[in-house]
């Protein structure tokens, strides 16, 4: 977050949606968001951090998620963000990104080019910023490089070869091979991800990483 | 048979927003379904592809993304 005013209020924080409510009226992938919650991938361990850092005089308290239905990441990730909350007492509010630019301003990715989802912003009770993830893990994104490049390679395709630069002609094939091969990491992505939240909050609460 | 494309689209997609200005300047007809509007669309576009925009044409040819600009994932 760059700048030093936010558009985050407490009022405006408890505008958003309850989780329980962002499925309600979302109009895709409610199966998907129902299935991801149930399936929590959070441990013992990860239940007992989120709880130390919660009780803390500035711990989170608070999270604030951009979000839309219909994005993959989002439903692959927004039930943990639920399941962090509902354990460690925090309150989870959820703002849809295209009719909150103002507050997806505040938290563009990649230098500022890309309104990424989701992300998640925890906040002290008096919602003061701490720290915030954004769509994957690092661990993630340099896994979904690795196999972009393995899948470039595969097609006889330039290793730099991305979703902007293949040929029209490999295109078709080059997104299906990558799908494929990227879906059935989505629950190890989704560990990895409450590493990083857990890196993240311990890293700004200045508390080890540790249940 | 017909003779116009239907191009599966989300609001707030850059890529989506580029390729319809794009047409739209130059007057193409487009039949646009809003994959973010619907559970019954979005499965529909499952079935052409993984990454909005996705065209297809009359003569069953598809096409993913837009143009050198990443669109979204709808797997």
């Amino acid at each position: 977050m760059l700048q030093t005013t936010t558009v985050v209020t407490t009022h405006r924080f408890e505008q958003g949606l309850h989780f329980a409510d962002f499925v309600a009226q979302a109009t895709v992938n409610r199966d998907r968001f129902e299935q991801y919650y149930q399936d929590s991938p959070l441990s013992a361990e990860d239940i007992a951090f989120f709880r130390k850092a919660a009780s803390l005089p500035n711990g989170p308290a608070k999270i604030l998620a951009l979000a839309e239905a219909w994005c993959s990441d989002v439903y692959r990730e927004l039930p943990t963000a639920a399941r962090i909350a509902e354990a460690a007492g925090m309150d989870l509010r959820i703002f849809l990104r295209d009719q909150n630019p103002d507050i997806m301003d505040e938290f563009l990715s990649n230098d500022g080019k890309s309104r990424a989802i989701p992300v998640f912003v925890f906040y002290t009770k008096e919602a003061r910023y701490i720290t915030h993830f954004t769509e994957r893990s690092a661990a993630a994104h340099a896994e979904l490089a690795a196999i972009t490049k393995q899948v470039a390679s595969e097609m006889n395709l330039p290793p730099e070869t991305t979703f902007r630069t293949v040929p029209e002609a490999n295109r078709q094939a080059f997104i299906r091979n990558l799908i494929a091969r990227i879906t059935p990491r989505f629950p190890d992505w989704r560990k990895q991800s409450v590493k990083e939240m857990r890196s993240l909050l311990s890293h700004a609460l200045n508390i080890p990483d540790r249940g | 048979l017909r003779q116009i494309p239907i191009v599966y689209t989300i609001r707030g997609c850059d890529a989506c927003v580029k390729l319809l200005q794009k047409w739209d300047a130059e007057g193409v007809a487009y039949e646009e379904r809003r994959v973010e509007l619907s559970q019954a669309v979005l499965n529909e576009a499952r079935t052409y592809g993984s990454m909005v925009p996705i065209i297809v044409w009359p003569d069953g040819r598809v096409q993913q993304g837009f143009e050198g600009t990443l669109g979204c994932f709808i797997i």
